[in-house]
């Protein structure tokens, strides 16, 4: 069995723009050159030390094929290695980190952005859906939603009121975030009251669609000694994969995220992920979101509600995905958000931090998983 | 709610709380492409038999299992599928939810080993229960499609048992399908000085890159090259010289021009990027003798009030020396 190389990936800088639910004076270019431009800066290094871009994008959200063709000089990848990741933003990094784990290289940036609010995101979502059977009949990503939530709570007995809390607490941390646009965050009272959308669930427990992109520089060890102070060591990867036909899946967990978190925990060494720092995680309304938490080991099935300020890992102390879904960067704004963190660059995380674990997701009713672990 | 105005605030729920609408104009833009889906032996005779009120199964002979609607492979084992079965058009309900686009249940066919989305008519939620029991309603006429079922209704006897398929009708072989994707894109602030110089006065407008001075059009924040901040704005002029061309006589999805017609990379004069636009004002055939590369061209505007876009030149006219 593979063991992996010896060689250490850090996380030494990133930035992102707000997000927000329309950054409607803002081109996707515009947007990526922000925070490509915001991830070098103080670093050191120019543009000629990257060694590759590696984006993540999607041509459905964007509105032209190929996108990532026209996006090149944004991203500063002239005339450089480039890759795109029709995927999460969290592969984008994965894909990085292999290329300076297998040492062919030493300086990459990563890049994942997304503008819904140009276009529409359900029909993104029935993209990805079967034609002949699937997509006629009206199922799509906020059909699987309730029909997770529904089966989450028949499985464990549970009412339907325990999603506000969640999703309070998140919006709480996402204002406290100043990376996150939100005038007020609504009160459990106020979830509980929003409209049904895909029952069980209302609209406030799904994730907020936003505009945004975020930018990663990542290195070798020796490059990372030489030009950051704090770097953030990837001390662990997994990915996993679903089956594409939700009905084959299981409805009332996220059996692909467990698998890609023991291999990440495995690699990492870690064997009681309730002894890490912080979680930031993905996911597609509040009932996936508990389901994910239980996936990752930080709670038994059925209790994830009640981990919430708890004593074990800080959950999505930058508010996750529920307030803020950038959908293809949603993950690697886990990412970065967890680094920052870290080293204690911003006032919303736990004191003293030293671990995390990063979930990023991709897919109808979160088909595909890929989780990082942390360390500084 | 009616559907239509829940999808419509489904679409729009991003615009929601923590957000403050501005009024910037965008540029409209759709996609829409047109396919012809080869649907695959399990999905051809599935669509096709549902014309007969069959629904039509998988059965593996690895696991056992029968996969409904047909599949080409087993969903659990990955085993190659080919045998078909007819299940009863009644079962149970595994979940549903209701969203903009209805009821949608989860229906486990009896004696099948999986579950399908189907839509849910004739109820509310409130009167849906895991378990309920649902029968198939069929559509008044088949089309090949999986509406061919309209969708599920409450009721329908258990007992029905899973048989042999005696097939009877063509396979559906190919299904067309339309996917229509509309945007409102953002001019965002570089392309839309540029455009608003089009609409006011007709200028082109360009970004000076400090490091290498190229002069970019369209402008842009950052020269792709350098990677430097461009600064300063600059104006192009009009007229130019083709850096390369084809003639375009292939028809295409999506073609604004009745072909054939001259496609150019044209270098505005004081600029540095190629534009690419339409040559006329020259017969083809003559075209394919005199046009080179080198030759100069000039911009030919469009009468009436200009839109802000780059359609306002009509095209480029050949300034020949000679
Ligand atoms: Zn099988
Ligand atoms: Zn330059």
């Amino acid at each position: 069995m593979f063991t992996g190389s010896d060689n250490k990936v850090a996380i030494v800088a990133g930035a992102q723009t707000p997000f927000k639910a329309a950054w409607a004076d803002r081109q996707h270019v515009d947007l990526i050159g922000d925070v490509i431009n915001g991830a070098l800066k103080g670093t050191g290094l120019r543009i000629q030390d990257v060694d590759f871009v590696i984006d993540s994008g999607s041509d459905i959200l964007d509105g032209r094929s190929i996108s990532n063709c026209g996006f090149l000089g944004a991203m500063g990848a002239h005339q450089k290695e480039e890759s795109r990741v029709e995927e999460d933003g969290l592969w984008a990094a994965l894909y990085g980190a292999t290329k300076i784990g297998s040492g062919s290289a030493e300086v990459g940036l990563l890049l994942a952005y997304s503008k819904p609010s140009e276009g529409s995101v359900p029909a993104f979502y029935w993209s990805q859906c079967e034609p002949f059977y699937q997509r006629p009949v009206g199922f799509g990503q906020a059909a699987a939603g309730g029909l997770q939530a529904q089966s989450y709570l028949a499985r464990h007995s549970l009412s339907d009121e325990i999603f506000a809390d969640v999703v309070a607490h998140d919006w709480a941390n996402a204002a406290r975030n100043p990376a996150v646009d939100v005038e007020a965050a609504p009160s459990a009272d106020e979830i509980r009251s929003s409209d049904v959308v895909a029952a069980p669930l209302r609209e406030l427990e799904m994730a907020r669609q936003v505009d945004g992109a975020v930018a990663m520089v990542i290195t070798s060890e020796r490059v990372a000694e030489r030009i950051c102070p704090d770097p953030v060591w990837i001390t662990g990867i997994g990915t996993a994969m679903d089956q594409h036909a939700f009905s084959m899946r299981e409805r009332d967990s996220l059996p692909a995220c467990r698998a890609a978190a023991e291999a990440a925990y495995k690699r990492a060494g870690i064997d009681d992920p309730t002894t890490l720092s912080l979680a930031e995680v993905s996911a597609s309304s509040a009932a996936t979101e508990l389901m994910v938490i239980e996936a990752l080991g930080l709670a038994d099935p059925g209790t994830a509600a009640q981990v919430y300020g708890g004593d074990g890992p800080a959950i999505n102390p930058s508010g996750g995905a529920l307030p803020a879904d950038p959908i293809m960067a949603t993950g690697l704004a886990r990412l970065h958000e967890a680094a920052l963190q870290l080293t204690d660059r911003v006032d919303h995380g736990p004191d003293g931090a030293t671990s995390a674990v990063v979930h990023g997701a991709g897919g109808v009713g979160m088909q595909n998983h890929c989780v990082f672990t942390l360390e500084v | 709610m009616d559907t239509k105005a829940a999808a419509k605030k489904m679409e729009m729920r991003g615009k929601g709380l923590g957000s403050s609408v501005t009024e910037n104009p965008v540029f409209p833009g759709r996609i829409e492409l047109p396919y012809t889906l080869t649907t695959g032996r399990a999905a051809a005779t599935f669509l096709a038999e549902l014309a007969n009120h069959k629904i039509v199964g998988s059965r593996c002979p690895r696991c056992d299992g029968i996969f409904v609607p047909a599949q080409d492979f087993c969903a659990a084992c990955g085993t190659s599928l080919d045998e078909f079965v007819e299940v009863p058009a009644s079962g149970k309900l595994s979940g549903y939810t209701e969203t903009a686009d209805g009821l949608i249940g989860l229906v486990r066919l009896d004696g099948a080993t999986n579950d399908f989305p189907h839509k849910l008519l004739d109820t509310q939620l409130g009167e849906l229960k895991l378990g309920a029991r649902v029968e198939a309603s069929w559509a008044a006429e088949a089309e090949g499609s999986i509406l061919d079922i309209e969708g599920f209704a409450l009721g329908g006897d258990e007992g029905g048992e899973v048989k042999p398929l005696e097939p009877g009708a063509e396979p559906v072989l190919e299904q067309k399908y339309e996917m229509r994707l509309d945007y409102a894109h953002s001019y965002g602030p570089y392309y839309g000085m540029l455009f608003d110089g089009l609409a006011t006065s007709r200028r082109i407008q360009g970004t000076r890159c400090p490091s290498c001075e190229r002069v970019l059009v369209p402008p842009r924040e950052y020269c792709d090259v350098c990677y430097v901040r461009s600064g300063e704005w600059v104006d192009v002029a009009d007229t130019g010289t083709i850096k390369a061309f084809s003639i375009i006589h292939l028809e295409f999805v999506g073609q604004t021009r009745e072909p054939p017609y001259v496609y150019a990379e044209i270098v505005l004069d004081g600029s540095a990027t190629r534009l690419i636009h339409t040559v006329a004002g020259i017969d083809v055939e003559d075209a394919k003798e005199r046009l080179q590369i080198g030759t100069k061209v000039r911009a030919v505007w469009k009468g009436g009030d200009p839109i802000g876009s780059l359609e306002d030149i009509e095209y480029f006219e050949p300034v020949f020396e000679d």
